[in-house]
C-alpha cells in the first residue's frame, strides 16, 4: 500500500490538542477572539453571515442547509430569540460531536457566542444525547470557566450583550435528533416532530424564532471567522468523517469535503481486515441509502451522493465487508428504526415494524419467495408518505439491499424451502 | 365611507375543477366544500392539522411527493389530484399500514356501522391483506376510569383523543406512552382519567378504541334511531341526538349548534339520561291513606288535588303556593304560571327553590347577559364564585379557546378550580373572605393596583376594559355576603365596561323565570313561602319540576314547610325525598320524553323532542295542570308545535326559534352591603367552617339513577386542607364525621390543598350525605368539627 499523508487538520486538531478542553489553553491558541470581535462589534452581524455565506459552510447533522442562509432566515426585530443546539447525536456510527465536545468543548461555545451574538440571542440551549455523559462533563466545566472568565451569561466580553447558555439532556431518543422534535423534547414534551411550516427560524423554542445548529457545524464558525471564508475553503473545505464497522482503524477523521469514499476506507482508515473484500457502506450514517463496489470512486459532498439517492448525512461511514451477511446488516438496520420510529405517523410506526417481522422470519428459516416482493411493498408505502424524515430513511436501503444483494435474501428462503 | 374588508382569497384546480377558498384554507377543506371526498383519520375540523395518519394524500403539480392535503394550504394555481394513480396507492398503502394490526373485530365492535376506518377500507381499501404475521395483541380493554374503556389493538393512534384534551378542553385528560409501534394511549400517571369532557373522545376515535362502559356491546348503531333534542341538565341547553333502540335512550350524542355547544358535550351530557328508563320510575298517582302513599287513579288523584285547591281558594287564593320549575319545559311552565296565577289566583310562585333567604339571587334575574359565540369572543374572564366546570362545562370551552388567543382568566373563589392552570390570576380565600376579596378587587381596580401588588394582573387585565365578561355563581351569590359579593362584582363590570352574568339557574331555571314561574305582585320568593307554610300561612303547597327536600339549602326549613303545610302536592318521575312526604304524588314525565322548548341560560329558545314515551300512565306536567285547571272551570288548550309557540311568544314578546332574547341587564346597584359574618367563625381563627359546593357529578334522585354518573361522581366526599388534616389526624381517603351545630354526617375525605385552609367543603347532590342538613339558614356556612373515624379493617371476619 503507498504510504498516505494525511492532510494537516484546522477543526479536528482542536479536539486533539491535550489540554484544549481548558480556558488557558484555547485562548492561548487563539481561542475566543472571534467570538472577542463580534461582542465588541469588530465584527458585524452582517459580515459573520457574509463569511459564512462565503465559507460554503453547510450543516453537519444531516440535511446539509447552507448555514449562513440559515442564520439569515432569523428576523432581527423579534423581541425573543433563541440559539439550540443539536448535540443529540444519535445516527448510528456518528462519533464526530461527541469527539469534538470531549476535547474541546470551548470551541462549541465560541460558536454558540458567535451564533447569538449574530442573532441576537439572550439564552441557548445546547441539548445534548442522554449517554453524552463524559461530554457534559467537559462541557459544564468549560461553560463554568468561561462564565468565570466573562465570556458566558451578563455583558460577555465586556459588552452590554447577555448570552446565557444552558445545558440540558435528553431522555435517550433518536428522533429527538430531528430538530422539531427537539424542540418538543426541550420544551419538555414527548419528542414528536413538528409540523413544517412554520420553521424554527420563525416559530421554534417556545414558539419564537430559533437558531437550531448542529455541534459540529457551530464548531466550524470560529474557524471560519479566524481563517476568513476562502483559506477555510481552501482547506477543503474541512469536514469531518466517523468511520467506522470493518476497517482497520475505526476512527474520526478530518478530510477535505469530496475526499473519495474509497480513500476515506484505504487511506485514512486503513482499509479493511486482511483477507476480507468490501462489500457495502452507508456513506452517511445509517439512514442513508447504501453503496456498493462500484461507487467506491463517489466523492464524498452533498450534491455528488445525492445524485445516486443516497446521501452525505452526518458523514458517518459504516463500512461491510464480506463476513457479513446482509438480510441480517439490513434488518438490525430496520429494527433500529423500528425502535427509534417515535410512532406519531402511520407508515413509519407500522412499516418498520412490519418489515422488521418479515426480515426477521427471513432470517429465522421461514422467508417465503412472494416477501422479497412484500419487502419492496413495505418499501414503497414508506416512501414518500412518512411524516418526517425518519421513516423515509428505511426504504432506500432496504430496496438498495433487495437489489444488489437478491441472492442473499434468496438463500435463507431457499434454505426455508429445503428444511421444510 | 368604509368599505369591506376584502377576503384574499386563491383559486386552485381540483381534480379538473376550478375551486376558489379563503387565502389559508387547505387543500383538504377546499376539496371538501367542492364536494370532493379526500380520507381522513387524524385530522379534525375543529382542531389544528396534525398530518399524522397520512391518509388524505394528494397529488400537487411541481411538487415532488405526495402531500398531506389536511395540512397543506391552498395556493393560487395549485393543481391538486385526488385520484391520480400514485395518490391512490399512497392511500391504499396506509390503509394495509393501519389494518395490518387492527383487528377485524368489527362484527362485535361497537363502532361497526359508523366506523371511519371500516368505511374507508371499504371505499379505498385493498381486497385482501399480505400480511401474515400475529397482529399487535394487548389485554383487552384497559380501564381507564369510571367510564372509559379502550381496547387498545384497536387505536391506530390518530391522536384525536390526545389533541382534544390538549387543544379543546385543556384537561390533558389523555396521553401518548412509549413509542412507535408499542405506543398507547394512557392517562397520566395510569390514573383514572380526570375530565369533564371524556365523551367527547369516545365520540371523535374514528375506531372502535375508545368506548364507554354504559353503551358498550349494548346496541348496532343502525338499529339506533336519533331523535334531535337539547340537554336540560346544566342549563346552557347543549343540542344533542338520544339514541333511541327498544324504547330506551341507550346513547346521547352531541348535535352540532355552533351557537351553543359547537359539536361538543360535557359528560354530564352524554352519560345523564339513563334515569329515564329506571325501573324506579313511577307510573301511577298515589295518594295518602291512613298515613301511606297508595296507588290511585288519575281521577281519584286529580278530584283530590281539585278540591283541595278550590277549598284554599275559596277561604284566600294566598294560603296556595307553587314551587318548582328547573324540570319543567317552557309550556309546563306558562301553564304552571297560568293555572296558580289566573285560575288559584296566587302571587306566590316560586323557581327558586334552591336559593337561600339572604342569598344574593333572590335579588336579581338569572342569566347570561351576552350570548355563548360573544363571550367566547371575550378577552378578560374574571369568575367570582363560579367553578365554570362544575356548573357549565361547556362554557368553558369557549373560555378555553379565548385564552389560547390570549385571553385572561381571572378566578376568585373559596377553592382551586381545574382550570386554574389556564388561569393568569386565581385569588382562593375561604368562603367568609370571598365578599371582602370582591370588594378588595373591586376598589383595587377603581383606585388602581399597585404594581407588584397580588391584585396587580387581574387589575392590569380589566382595566384594559376590552371584552371583560365577569360571572358571579351561585357560591358567590349565596354565600357568605353574597349581596356584596354581587355589588362589587357590578362595580368591576361597570368599571372595566364589561358585562355582568349571573352564573345561576340549571335545567330550565330561565324557561321558568321568563314564562311565569316567579312571585306576582305581593307574593312570597321561595324561602318565604316555606317560612311562612311552616307558620301555618298556607293550606296548599304545590311542587313540579323541583325536589325541594333535597333542593332547599336548609333541610329543617323543609321539614317545618311540610310540617306546617296542611296538602302537599308533587308531580314527581321517581319516589323522591319531597314525594315520600306528599299527600299527592302525580307521576311526571321527564324533559326527554316531552315535546316543546327550554330556554338556556343565554335566553335562548331550544326545542325538546319526545324521545321515548313516559312509562305507565305518567303524564306531562302541562297535561296535569290542564286537567287540575279544567275541574277549577278553566280550560287551558295548549296546542302543540306553531300554535304552542305562539302562546309562548304571546307571554315573552320577541321569543323565536333557536334566538336568543336577552335576560334584562342586572340593573346598576347604588349602596354596598356587608357580608353577614358565619356562624361563629369568625371569632377563632382556629375554627374550621363548612361550605357547600357544586359540583357536576352528583347521586342525587337523576343522576343517581345514571350508571356512568353515579360512578363518576365517586363515593360522597369533603375536600379538607392538608394543614388542618394533619392537625386533625385525617388520613387521605379516611372516614370522617363532619359535625356542626345543626346536624352530623360520615363521609369520606379527600386530602387537598383545592380549598383553602380552614375550610371544609362538601359538594351538594349526594343524597347519602345532606349537607342541606348541617347549615341553617340565614347563614350560608356553619362551624364543623372534624373527627377521623377509625378505620374498619375490610378484612374478612374469623
Amino acid at each position: 500500500m503507498a504510504t498516505f499523508a494525511m492532510p494537516e487538520s484546522i477543526l479536528l486538531r482542536w479536539a486533539q490538542t491535550p489540554g484544549m478542553t481548558e480556558l488557558e489553553p484555547y485562548r492561548e491558541a487563539g481561542g475566543y477572539e472571534a467570538a472577542r470581535r463580534v461582542a465588541a462589534g469588530e465584527l458585524t452581524p452582517e459580515a459573520v453571515i457574509e463569511a459564512l455565506v462565503a465559507s460554503g459552510l453547510r450543516g453537519k447533522g444531516g440535511a446539509g442547509f447552507p448555514t449562513g442562509q440559515k442564520w439569515k432566515f432569523i428576523p432581527r426585530n423579534a423581541p425573543v430569540t433563541y440559539v439550540v443546539v443539536n448535540g443529540d447525536e444519535g445516527e448510528p456510527c456518528t462519533f464526530k460531536d461527541r469527539t469534538l465536545l470531549e476535547g474541546c468543548p470551548h470551541l462549541l461555545v465560541e460558536g454558540v457566542l458567535i451564533a447569538a451574538l449574530t442573532v441576537g440571542a439572550r439564552k441557548a440551549y445546547i441539548y445534548l444525547r442522554r449517554e453524552f455523559y463524559r461530554a457534559r462533563r467537559t462541557l459544564e466545566a468549560a461553560l463554568a470557566q468561561a462564565r468565570a472568565a466573562g465570556l458566558v451569561g451578563r455583558g460577555v466580553f465586556g459588552s452590554a450583550r447577555d448570552v446565557e447558555i444552558v445545558v440540558h439532556s435528553g431522555a435517550g431518543a433518536y428522533i429527538a435528533g430531528e430538530e422539531t422534535a427537539l424542540l418538543e423534547s426541550l420544551e419538555g414534551r414527548r419528542a414528536l416532530p413538528r409540523l413544517r411550516p412554520p420553521f424554527p427560524a420563525q416559530a421554534g423554542l417556545y414558539q419564537r424564532p430559533t437558531l437550531l445548529n448542529n455541534v459540529e457545524t457551530l464548531c466550524h464558525v470560529p474557524v471560519i471567522l479566524t481563517l476568513g471564508p476562502q483559506r477555510y475553503k481552501d482547506c477543503g473545505p474541512p469536514a469531518l468523517f466517523s468511520v467506522s464497522g470493518h476497517v482497520v482503524r475505526p476512527g474520526v477523521y478530518e478530510a477535505p469535503l469530496g475526499v473519495k469514499l474509497r480513500s476515506l476506507i484505504f487511506d485514512y482508515a486503513g482499509g479493511l481486515r486482511p483477507g476480507r473484500r468490501f462489500k457495502a457502506a452507508f456513506p452517511g450514517g445509517s439512514s442513508s441509502m447504501l453503496l456498493t463496489e462500484e461507487y467506491l470512486d463517489v466523492p464524498m459532498d452533498y450534491d455528488s451522493l445525492r445524485v445516486l439517492g443516497s446521501m452525505l448525512g452526518s458523514a458517518a461511514v459504516i463500512v461491510i465487508d464480506d463476513s457479513a451477511d446482509m438480510v441480517e446488516v439490513i434488518a438490525r438496520t430496520v429494527e433500529f428504526y423500528r425502535e427509534e420510529s417515535c410512532g406519531k405517523c402511520t407508515p413509519c410506526r407500522e412499516g418498520t415494524i412490519w418489515a422488521t417481522q418479515v426480515l426477521e422470519r427471513i432470517l429465522h428459516g421461514r422467508g417465503r419467495p412472494e416477501d422479497l416482493t412484500l419487502l419492496e411493498g413495505i418499501a414503497k408505502g414508506m416512501t414518500g408518505t412518512c411524516f418526517c424524515p425518519l421513516g423515509e430513511s428505511v426504504p432506500p436501503s432496504l430496496v438498495a439491499s433487495l437489489r444488489h444483494f437478491r441472492d442473499e435474501y434468496e438463500r435463507h428462503i431457499a434454505g426455508a424451502a429445503r428444511d421444510h | 365611507m368604509t368599505t369591506e374588508p376584502t377576503v384574499r382569497t386563491v383559486t386552485l384546480t381540483i381534480d379538473g375543477r376550478r375551486v376558489t377558498v379563503p387565502a389559508g384554507t387547505t387543500v383538504y377543506q377546499a376539496a371538501r366544500a367542492a364536494g370532493i371526498e379526500i380520507p381522513i383519520f387524524c385530522y379534525h375540523d375543529r382542531m389544528p392539522p396534525l398530518g399524522a395518519c397520512r391518509m388524505c394524500l394528494v397529488k400537487v403539480d411541481r411538487m415532488g411527493k405526495l402531500q398531506t392535503s389536511c395540512t397543506l394550504p391552498a395556493g393560487d394555481g395549485m393543481v391538486v389530484s385526488t385520484t391520480d394513480p400514485e395518490v391512490i396507492a399512497g392511500q391504499e398503502a396506509i390503509l394495509e399500514f393501519l389494518l395490518i394490526n387492527h383487528p377485524l373485530d368489527c362484527p362485535i365492535c361497537d363502532k361497526g356501522g359508523e366506523c371511519p376506518l371500516q368505511d374507508q377500507t371499504f371505499r379505498w381499501g385493498p381486497g385482501r391483506s399480505r400480511f401474515v404475521e400475529a397482529k399487535r395483541d394487548f389485554a383487552k380493554p384497559v380501564s381507564l376510569g369510571p367510564i372509559l374503556a379502550l381496547d387498545r389493538e384497536r387505536c391506530i393512534l390518530c391522536w384525536r383523543c390526545v389533541r382534544f384534551g390538549e387543544i379543546i378542553a385543556g384537561d390533558d385528560a389523555l396521553k401518548g406512552f412509549e413509542r412507535g409501534w408499542v405506543s398507547e394511549i394512557n392517562t397520566p400517571f395510569t390514573l383514572p382519567v380526570e375530565s369533564k369532557f371524556i365523551g367527547n373522545t369516545i365520540a371523535i376515535c374514528p375506531v372502535g378504541a375508545l368506548t364507554s362502559r354504559t353503551y358498550r356491546f349494548r346496541a348496532r348503531p343502525w338499529d339506533n334511531e336519533p331523535v334531535p333534542s337539547t340537554c336540560t341538565h346544566c342549563g346552557l341547553g347543549c343540542a344533542v341526538w338520544f339514541d333511541v333502540r327498544g324504547g330506551e335512550i341507550v346513547r346521547t350524542r352531541a348535535r352540532e349548534a355552533p351557537a351553543v355547544n359547537d359539536v361538543w358535550l360535557c359528560d354530564l351530557g352524554f352519560f345523564g339520561h339513563d334515569y329515564v328508563a329506571s325501573g324506579e320510575r313511577l307510573t301511577a298517582p298515589m295518594v295518602r291513606r291512613d298515613g301511606r302513599l297508595t296507588e290511585a287513579s288519575w281521577e281519584e288523584a286529580l278530584d283530590l288535588v281539585a278540591t283541595r285547591l278550590r277549598q284554599a281558594r275559596d277561604r284566600d287564593p294566598r294560603r296556595v303556593a307553587f314551587l318548582g320549575g328547573r324540570r319543567l319545559s317552557n309550556e309546563d311552565a306558562l301553564v304552571a304560571a297560568r293555572l296558580f296565577g289566573e285560575v288559584v289566583g296566587t302571587p306566590h310562585r316560586d323557581h327558586r327553590v334552591d336559593a337561600p333567604p339572604g342569598g344574593a339571587s333572590l335579588e336579581v334575574a338569572w342569566g347570561l347577559r351576552a350570548p355563548l359565540e360573544e363571550i367566547g369572543r371575550g378577552e378578560v374572564f374574571l369568575l367570582v364564585g363560579c367553578d365554570v366546570t362544575e356548573e357549565y362545562p361547556i362554557l368553558w370551552l369557549r373560555m378555553k379557546a379565548a385564552v389560547d388567543r390570549g385571553a385572561a382568566l381571572l378566578l376568585l373563589h373559596a377553592r382551586r378550580l381545574e382550570v386554574r392552570r389556564h388561569a393568569r390570576w386565581e385569588r382562593v380565600v375561604r368562603a367568609d373572605r370571598l365578599a371582602d376579596e370582591t370588594v378588595s378587587l373591586a376598589e383595587a381596580l377603581e383606585r388602581g393596583a399597585a404594581a407588584g401588588s397580588p391584585a396587580a394582573p387581574a387589575v392590569a387585565a380589566l382595566a384594559a376594559g376590552r371584552g371583560v365578561h365577569v360571572f358571579v355563581g351561585r357560591f358567590g351569590l349565596d354565600g357568605p355576603g353574597g349581596g356584596a359579593v354581587l355589588a362589587a362584582a357590578a362595580r368591576i363590570a361597570a368599571r372595566s365596561g364589561g358585562t355582568l352574568h349571573i352564573a345561576r339557574g340549571k335545567g330550565n331555571d330561565l324557561g321558568a323565570q321568563r314564562f311565569g314561574v316567579l312571585p306576582g305582585a305581593g307574593g312570597w320568593a321561595a324561602p318565604e313561602i316555606l317560612q311562612r307554610a311552616a307558620a301555618g300561612d298556607l293550606d296548599v303547597l304545590y311542587v313540579a319540576g323541583s325536589d325541594p327536600a333535597t333542593a332547599v339549602t336548609d333541610r329543617r326549613a323543609w321539614e317545618a314547610a311540610r310540617r306546617g303545610v296542611g296538602f302537599l302536592v308533587v308531580h314527581e318521575a321517581f319516589r323522591s325525598a319531597t314525594a315520600e312526604v306528599a299527600d299527592v304524588v302525580l307521576p311526571a314525565l321527564v324533559l326527554p320524553e316531552k315535546d316543546g322548548t327550554v330556554t338556556n341560560l343565554e335566553g335562548r329558545t331550544l326545542p325538546l323532542r319526545a324521545a321515548v314515551r313516559g312509562p305507565g300512565a305518567a303524564r306531562g306536567d302541562r297535561e296535569i295542570f290542564s286537567l287540575i285547571a279544567a275541574r277549577l272551570g278553566a280550560l287551558f288548550t295548549y296546542g302543540t308545535g306553531d300554535e304552542g309557540f305562539a302562546a309562548l311568544r304571546a307571554a315573552a314578546p320577541g321569543i323565536a326559534p333557536g334566538a336568543v332574547l336577552p335576560v334584562a341587564p342586572v340593573p346598576a346597584r347604588s349602596a354596598d352591603r356587608t357580608a353577614a359574618p358565619p356562624t361563629g367563625a369568625s371569632a377563632g381563627g382556629a375554627a374550621l367552617i363548612l361550605a357547600p359546593i357544586d359540583h357536576l357529578f352528583t347521586q342525587g334522585a337523576t343522576t343517581g339513577r345514571c350508571r356512568g354518573i353515579t360512578a363518576l361522581a365517586g363515593a360522597p366526599h369533603c375536600l379538607i386542607h392538608p394543614d388542618d388534616a394533619a392537625r386533625l389526624g385525617v388520613e387521605p381517603g379516611a372516614l370522617v364525621e363532619l359535625a356542626t351545630e345543626h346536624g352530623a354526617a360520615v363521609l369520606q375525605a379527600r386530602v387537598t390543598d383545592a380549598t383553602a385552609p380552614g375550610q371544609v367543603l362538601l359538594p351538594r347532590g349526594f343524597d347519602a350525605v345532606a349537607a342541606h342538613a348541617l347549615v341553617r339558614w340565614p347563614h350560608a356556612v356553619a362551624e364543623v368539627a372534624v373527627r377521623p373515624l377509625a378505620a374498619v379493617s375490610a378484612g374478612s371476619l374469623p
